[in-house]
């Protein structure tokens, strides 16, 4: 399916003499209020919409302004609209948003995983449900505030490659979106850091400026992961089982569940008590979460490295050469490794660092680039 | 965007007062070139009221005082209280001052049931439907958890509590309250209030019907109707919001929910809003233009169903068959998105809505549809048009247009297509 041209012409105002509209994905926060003024400033035709997507009424989380998407960041979205006079309009997306994203996520977390909900919030709504919504709602782009950028190719196709700020940038995120759609997306703070970023908003009088960032996962807000998941599922689907020492598989104590565990994890294991270690021994980390046996594995920090990663479901959105050298992020903090990606079959892959890296973790995506340019991604299984 | 020339706007008001209201308009930051079609969730101001309202507010004094600054406010208040009652056949004693609807409808419940319970009234069968207005439905959701019986009787397609399903359902010695909508916001609906009352009063249940969207649409006259309690809200009526209206008929148990310096005759208390009130007792007073108005609006609405129907491929009205109010439309456009096409039809300058106005601005399918045995995919490709005293034929032909080719495009997007085997009959 490619509905869409390849090459896009993304001046403000078309040929025909109309502004060109687009739809900006507002979460209330610093970054996509600053890509809507941007875009106003350049003289496009904004229109604004936050999607609304969990029901804060209806839980005991203490609605955070700090994380996304709650009624009060809603309220800051409308503002930035009401500030610059573009429309603005709430998309309701709660039951896609639980059956996409929070769903997967607690599933995710009860099979031993450490799942990225960010990615699919961004497969299943901003980069599917709100690129309907931009057709719908005649515009001509998408407009999110992530860190990333859009890019002519060598061919002149847009491509998506790193952002600026290389601290912040998202694109880890953005391996899933659809390669067709990418002409019509549009990144306005993806040249732009942090700081840079909060300037404009301050230079704006955008009174958000000053709001601390989301960096967690926006509907868990502070209560942490494990609550959350608790709160979302009865007790007796919690897998409680054994803490097991590698390579002699002994019985170090007993745990609530898999879900309070994630790969590379060393502190809050509840070993701390343990009489016979000594403190010269070196730290036990988590290396494996085994769902079917509920054991949760510990070793010493070697264990935690391998050179061989399969991905499953991989997404592509520009070639990759069969055992191209690229660099591979296995999760949103890695700074990258080179490595070999090797095609297993249409959506498997083989990836072969040249270095061995650390805590591959099952439910993360690696994810690939040649220099700066994003190039897809695959779920570790 | 559609820029709407007004020039050619044949306009009901005065040419003097369409001036004053395009200044206040323009005061509230309005363009003036939008249409709005959304007079179920709320009415813009009457131009008249605008050109009064100087004069009301200066009016500041309150109306409790004995000196006299409190004469003037006292009597705008009578005043405003008297043609209130004459314009829905009440006594001015039964007629409390409220700030909007939603208090009205839980001050007639909480009211009502608080009462009954000092005197040790046993019963607690409350029947409603899933029609009503949320302020009540929520209101019923607290009871419940305070031990009342609330059971809501179904309702069709056609939108129309049935009295019998009410009588059916009524349990002498049990039934304690009885509370039904005489208008529907969503469809427009007028329910049978008359005869659910009769019936309520065969096991002397107490009644109140939410009269809220009934005033300036219909006649109202609460002694006909039988009812007990009725909830009114002048936002709706061309009035400024604040000011709402509950009719206690005389000897009706009721306690206040907010007590204070003896307002209302100890029924309400809080200093009154003599701004709004005053502005509900004016539109009050001009009770014998409703029919006409309404007359015009009826020949608007149906003109406007008639050519969805002829122009708009499997479009349909819900509740075409029913009783209804003349101002009121509910649109089922199949291959559509309410949400999607509300937005779309706000860029284009068009003010409609998907359902009752909700606070979030976030619109899940409506409840009163889905009550109906709307499916969800209905209740979600459905528009609510409302209609309203100051609606052009202009603005009404702007909106089909407008209408028809946000349609055609959105369903082009879905690959929706007629289905073949049913024809077009209209």
């Amino acid at each position: 399916m490619n509905e869409f041209s390849d090459f896009v012409d993304r001046s403000p105002v078309g040929p025909d003499g109309r502004r060109r509209r687009v739809l900006v994905a507002m979460s209330g926060g610093v970054d996509s209020s600053v890509a809507a003024a941007l875009l106003v400033e350049q003289g496009f035709d904004v229109v604004g919409v936050t999607m609304q997507v969990w029901d804060y009424t209806s839980c005991d989380i203490v609605e955070g302004n700090g994380t996304c998407c709650s009624s009060l960041d809603v309220d800051d979205a409308r503002a930035v609209a009401d500030r610059f006079g573009f429309p603005f309009y709430v998309a309701n997306c709660e039951a896609k948003f639980k059956a996409t994203v929070i769903d997967p996520f607690v599933a995710g977390y009860l099979e031993g995983k450490t799942p990225l909900p960010c990615v699919n919030c961004n497969t299943f709504l901003k980069f599917d449900h709100l690129v309907t919504r931009m057709k719908e709602l005649d515009c001509d782009f998408l407009a999110t505030g992530h860190y990333a950028k859009i890019e002519p190719g060598k061919d002149g196709r847009p491509m998506i490659v790193t952002s600026d700020d290389s601290w912040k940038d998202q694109t880890y995120f953005l391996f899933t979106i659809d390669p067709s759609v990418v002409p019509r997306l549009m990144f306005p703070i993806g040249h732009l850091n942090k700081s840079e970023v909060r300037n404009i908003a301050e230079e704006k009088g955008l009174l958000i400026a000053r709001k601390k960032d989301s960096t967690g996962i926006c509907f868990v807000g502070t209560q942490g992961y494990t609550n959350f998941i608790e709160s979302q599922v009865g007790r007796e689907k919690l897998l409680a089982g054994n803490i097991r020492l590698h390579p002699s598989g002994e019985v170090l104590a007993r745990h609530d569940g898999i879900h309070g565990f994630t790969y590379g994890q060393r502190k809050g294991l509840g070993l701390a008590t343990r009489a016979d270690r000594t403190e010269t021994e070196s730290p036990l980390f988590v290396f494996k979460i085994d769902p079917v046996t509920r054991d949760v594995w510990v070793g010493e920090e070697s264990c935690l490295f391998s050179t061989n990663v399969t991905v499953k479901d991989a997404r592509f959105l520009g070639e990759i050469e069969d055992g191209e050298r690229l660099k591979v992020k296995i999760r949103y903090a890695h700074k990258g490794a080179f490595a070999r990606v090797h095609r297993k079959s249409s959506d498997e892959l083989e990836i072969e660092f040249e270095e061995p890296v650390r805590s591959v973790t099952p439910g993360q995506a690696a994810v690939f680039y040649r220099e700066s340019q994003l190039l897809g991604g695959g779920w570790i299984p | 965007m559609t820029t709407l020339t007004r020039s050619s706007k044949q306009s009901l008001n005065s040419p003097a007062s369409d001036q004053a209201l395009d200044q206040a308009r323009t005061a509230l930051g309005r363009t003036s070139d939008r249409v709005y079609l959304d007079h179920n969730a709320t009415t813009p101001p009457d131009s008249a009221v605008l050109t009064k309202l100087s004069s009301w507010a200066l009016d500041w004094g309150n109306p409790s005082s004995i000196h006299q600054h409190g004469r003037g406010p006292k009597t705008r208040l009578r005043e405003a209280r008297d043609s209130v009652s004459k314009m829905i056949g009440a006594s001015s004693l039964e007629t409390i001052f409220t700030s909007c609807g939603s208090e009205s409808n839980t001050m007639a419940v909480r009211g009502a049931l608080s009462a009954l319970q000092k005197k040790g009234d046993p019963r607690r069968h409350i029947l409603s439907s899933a029609l009503e207005h949320p302020s009540l439905r929520r209101t019923f959701d607290a009871l419940k958890l305070e031990g009342y019986d609330v059971e809501l009787v179904p309702v069709d397609r056609s939108g129309r509590v049935n009295e019998k399903d009410v009588e059916a359902r009524l349990r002498p010695n049990e039934t304690v309250l009885v509370s039904f909508m005489l208008v529907n916001n969503e469809t427009g609906v007028i329910q049978p209030i008359k005869e659910i009352t009769r019936a309520a009063k065969t096991v002397g249940a107490l009644v109140h019907t939410d009269a809220v969207q009934a005033l300036g649409k219909i006649k109202v006259d609460v002694k006909e109707l039988g009812v007990d309690y009725a909830s009114f809200a002048g936002h709706k009526f061309y009035a400024l919001r604040g000011a709402g209206v509950l009719y206690s008929a005389r000897g009706a148990p009721l306690d206040p929910l907010v007590y204070g310096g003896g307002q209302e005759r100890h029924r309400r208390g809080g200093t009154e809003n003599i701004l709004s009130i005053a502005s509900l007792g004016f539109m009050c007073s001009r009770s014998d233009e409703v029919e006409g108005r309404a007359e015009t609006i009826r020949e608007l609405r149906n003109y406007f169903e008639s050519r969805v129907l002829l122009e708009i491929p499997e479009a349909s009205i819900t509740c075409l068959e029913s009783p209804r109010v003349a101002s009121t439309s509910s649109l089922l456009l199949p291959g559509t998105d309410g949400e999607t096409l509300l937005m779309s039809l706000d860029m284009d300058g068009f003010s409609v809505s998907t359902g009752a106005a909700c606070s979030s601005g976030s619109p899940e399918p409506s409840p009163v549809l889905l009550a109906m045995g709307l499916t969800r995919e209905e209740a979600q490709c459905s528009l609510r048009v409302g209609l309203g005293w100051s609606t052009t034929r202009e603005e009404i032909e702007l909106f089909i247009e407008t209408l028809k080719r946000v349609v055609t495009r959105l369903r082009g997007l879905r690959n929706w297509h007629p289905s073949p085997t049913e024809e077009q009959v209209s």
